[in-house]
C-alpha cells in the first residue's frame, strides 16, 4: 500500500512542484497517473521510491513513512523505470546488466543466477549482447528486465512506451500486465491515452502539482472536465461509447480493455438501429 | 532552477556590460587578490565582490559558492596553520607550533580565495555564453572555432552534471547505496556510473558536432557576426578600476 497525506514537493524553496498531493494506492492496483508536461507526474514517482523527500506531509509505504527508510530498502520493494533507459543502464553485457541489482542489493548467488537466465529466456535477449549497442526498443525492455528480474511487489514506470513502436510498446505492455496479474502493483505514467484505456485500472489525472481527478478508468476518461484541465483528450473508443447511451452502462461493468469492447459496440447499433 | 556557471537573465549594470570587459575585470580582480597579503585590503575586496553580486541580484548563487569555496579554504587554511610556523607561540605542536603569523596566514588564505573566486563566477552568471565567444570573436580577433570550443565546454558542464545526476538516481533507485558510507565506498560505487555518463556524452557531443556541421559551421568567419561589441565608457571605468586594484595590491605588498 502506497499513501500520499497532503505531500507538498519542491526542487528550489521557491518553486513548488506539488501543492497538496492525497491518494493511496492498495496493493495489487494498476494505476496510471496523466497530465501535462510539468504537471509534477515524474516528481510523484520519485517521491514514491524516496528520491526525492516531501517538504510537508507524507509519503507511507505499508504504513511507514519514506524518511524513516534507506533507499536500498526501499529499492527491494519498489522497482522503478526511468523516462530514459540510458541513464539507468552501466554495465557491458546484458547478463551483467541484469545481475546488477541483486550485486547492488548484496543478493549475488544462484537464486540470483535462476532469476537472470529465467528472464534472458523470457524476454528472448542475446546474453552477451553490449547493452549500449542495442535499439531504442530493446534498451527500454532490458531496463524493465532488470526490475522485473528482482520480482519486486511494487513497480512505478514513468512513460514506459514513450519513443517506441506499436510492436515495442505492446510487448512492454505485455509484460507489465503480467506483472499485475502474478500481484505486483503498478504505478505507471503515460501520456498515450490509449494505452492507459487498455490496460490500467485506475487513473490519475494531475494538473500544475495537484491531483485533479482519480478514480476508475472509464469514470476519469468520460469526464471531459477533469480531462480537460489536464489538456488531456480521451480514446476514441470513450468517445464513440458516449455517442451511444446504451453503450455506456456496458462499459461501466467493464472498464478495462476499452478497445475490446467492439462486439459490444457493435451490438449496441445494431439494436440502436433496430429501434 | 539554475545550474552551475549558467547564465541568470537581467538588466543590471554588469549584464549591460562588455563581456571582454567584465572577463577582463574579473581576472584582473582574482590576480590583484593573490598579489597582495594586506588583510584589510583583501577584506575590501571581499566586500567589493558581494556588493557587485548584490547589484545585479546574485546573493544566492554568491553565497552558495562562497560556502562551497569557503569549504575548500578551509582545508587548505588547517594545513596552512598546522605546517607553517610564524610569529608569536600559541599552541606547541609535536612538529613545530602554531603561531600568530600561522593564523594570520590561515585567514588571509580564506579570505583571498573568497574574495578571487566571486567575481570570476559572476561574470559567467551574467553574461551570455553566446556573448562571451562572440564578443572574443569580434574584440580579440579569436578565431571563431576556438571560442565555440570554449563555449560549448562550459555550456556542456551543467548538462554533464545533470546526466550524473540522473545516473545516480537511476542507480540509486536499483539499491545501490550513495547516501550512505565514506567517501571511498562513494567514489568505488561511482567508477561504473562513468560508462553510462561516457556514453552519453560522446553521443551528444557527436550530435551537436553534426549539427553544428550541417548548419555551415565551416563557413562561419568574423564578419559573420551580426551583434557588434564596442566598448562603452562604463567599459572603459571598470577596465581602469580593474587595474587601478591590482596597482593598488601590488604597491601594498610592495611598500
Ligand atoms: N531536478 C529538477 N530541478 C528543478 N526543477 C525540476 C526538476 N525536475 C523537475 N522540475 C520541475 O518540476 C516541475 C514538475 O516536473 P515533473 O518532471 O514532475 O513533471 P511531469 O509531470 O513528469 O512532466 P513530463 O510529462 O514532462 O515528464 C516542472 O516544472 C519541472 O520544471
Ligand atoms: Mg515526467
Amino acid at each position: 500500500m502506497i499513501e500520499f497525506r497532503d505531500v507538498h514537493a519542491s526542487y528550489d524553496e521557491d518553486i513548488k512542484v506539488l501543492d497538496g498531493v492525497s491518494f493511496q494506492i492498495p496493493d495489487g492496483e494498476f494505476v496510471a497517473f496523466v497530465g501535462t508536461n510539468g504537471a509534477g507526474k515524474s516528481t510523484t514517482m520519485r517521491l514514491m521510491n524516496g528520491l526525492l523527500k516531501p517538504d510537508a506531509g507524507q509519503v507511507l509505504l505499508d504504513g511507514v513513512p519514506t524518511t524513516e527508510l534507506k533507499t536500498s530498502q526501499i529499492a527491494r520493494r519498489v522497482g522503478f523505470l526511468f523516462q530514459n533507459p540510458d541513464s539507468q543502464i552501466c554495465c557491458s553485457t546484458v547478463r551483467e546488466e541484469l545481475l546488477f541489482g541483486f550485486k547492488a542489493l548484496g543478493e549475488e548467488g544462484p537464486d540470483a543466477e535462476a532469476a537472470v537466465d529465467g528472464v534472458i529466456r523470457e524476454f528472448g535477449f542475446d546474453a552477451d549482447a553490449d547493452p549500449f549497442l542495442l535499439n531504442r526498443g530493446t534498451r527500454q525492455l532490458l531496463a524493465l528486465a532488470s526490475i522485473v528480474v528482482l520480482a519486486p511487489p511494487v513497480v512505478i514506470l514513468d512513460e514506459p512506451t514513450t519513443g517506441l513502436d506499436f510492436r515495442e510498446c505492446m510487448k512492454v505492455m505485455g509484460i507489465i500486465r503480467r506483472l499485475n496479474e502474478v500481484g505486483a502493483t503498478i504505478v505507471m505514467v503515460c501520456h498515450d491515452m490509449e494505452v492507459v484505456a487498455d490496460f490500467a485500472r485506475r487513473v490519475i489525472v494531475m494538473s500544475a502539482g495537484a491531483v485533479v481527478d482519480d478514480g476508475p478508468t472509464f469514470d476519469v476518461l468520460r469526464n471531459p472536465h477533469a480531462l480537460g484541465r489536464a489538456s488531456l483528450i480521451p480514446p476514441q473508443v470513450v468517445d464513440i461509447s458516449l455517442a451511444l447511451p446504451l453503450m455506456d452502462e456496458r462499459l461501466v461493468e467493464s472498464p478495462v480493455a476499452l478497445a475490446n469492447t467492439l462486439d459490444e459496440m457493435q451490438a449496441a447499433v445494431s439494436e440502436e438501429a433496430g429501434r | 532552477m539554475n545550474g552551475f556557471l549558467e547564465y541568470v537573465p537581467g538588466d543590471s549594470l554588469l549584464h549591460r556590460l562588455n563581456p571582454m570587459a567584465k572577463i577582463a575585470f574579473a581576472v584582473l580582480f582574482a590576480i590583484a587578490c593573490f598579489c597582495t597579503s594586506n588583510l584589510i585590503f583583501l577584506a575590501a575586496m571581499l566586500v567589493l565582490g558581494i556588493a557587485l553580486a548584490a547589484s545585479c541580484k546574485m546573493m544566492r548563487p554568491a553565497l552558495g559558492l562562497m560556502k562551497a569555496v569557503l569549504a575548500f579554504s578551509v582545508i587548505l587554511a588547517v594545513l596552512l596553520l598546522l605546517t607553517n610556523p610564524s610569529g608569536d607561540v600559541l599552541v606547541e605542536l609535536p612538529w613545530g607550533y602554531v603561531g600568530t603569523g600561522s593564523v594570520l596566514a590561515a585567514l588571509t588564505t580564506i579570505l583571498r580565495l573568497e574574495a578571487a573566486a566571486i567575481p570570476l563566477f559572476l561574470a559567467f552568471y551574467v553574461t551570455k555564453l553566446t556573448d562571451l565567444s562572440n564578443a572574443a570573436v569580434k574584440v580579440l580577433h579569436v578565431p571563431y572555432k576556438y571560442a565555440f570550443t570554449f563555449a560549448s565546454t562550459v555550456h556542456f558542464i551543467p548538462v554533464f552534471m545533470n546526466d550524473m545526476a540522473a545516473i545516480m538516481e537511476a542507480q540509486t533507485a536499483r539499491g545501490v547505496e550513495f547516501d550512505q558510507g565514506g567517501i571511498v565506498k562513494k567514489v568505488r560505487l561511482m567508477v561504473p556510473l562513468c560508462v553510462p555518463l561516457l556514453v552519453s556524452s560522446v553521443r551528444k557531443t557527436n550530435s551537436a558536432a553534426i549539427a553544428a556541421e550541417v548548419r555551415g559551421f565551416d563557413l562561419r568567419t568574423r564578419e559573420s557576426g551580426y551583434k557588434a561589441y564596442p566598448l562603452t565608457v562604463a567599459d572603459v571605468a571598470v577596465l581602469v578600476l580593474a587595474v587601478a586594484l591590482l596597482a593598488a595590491a601590488i604597491l601594498l605588498q610592495v611598500l
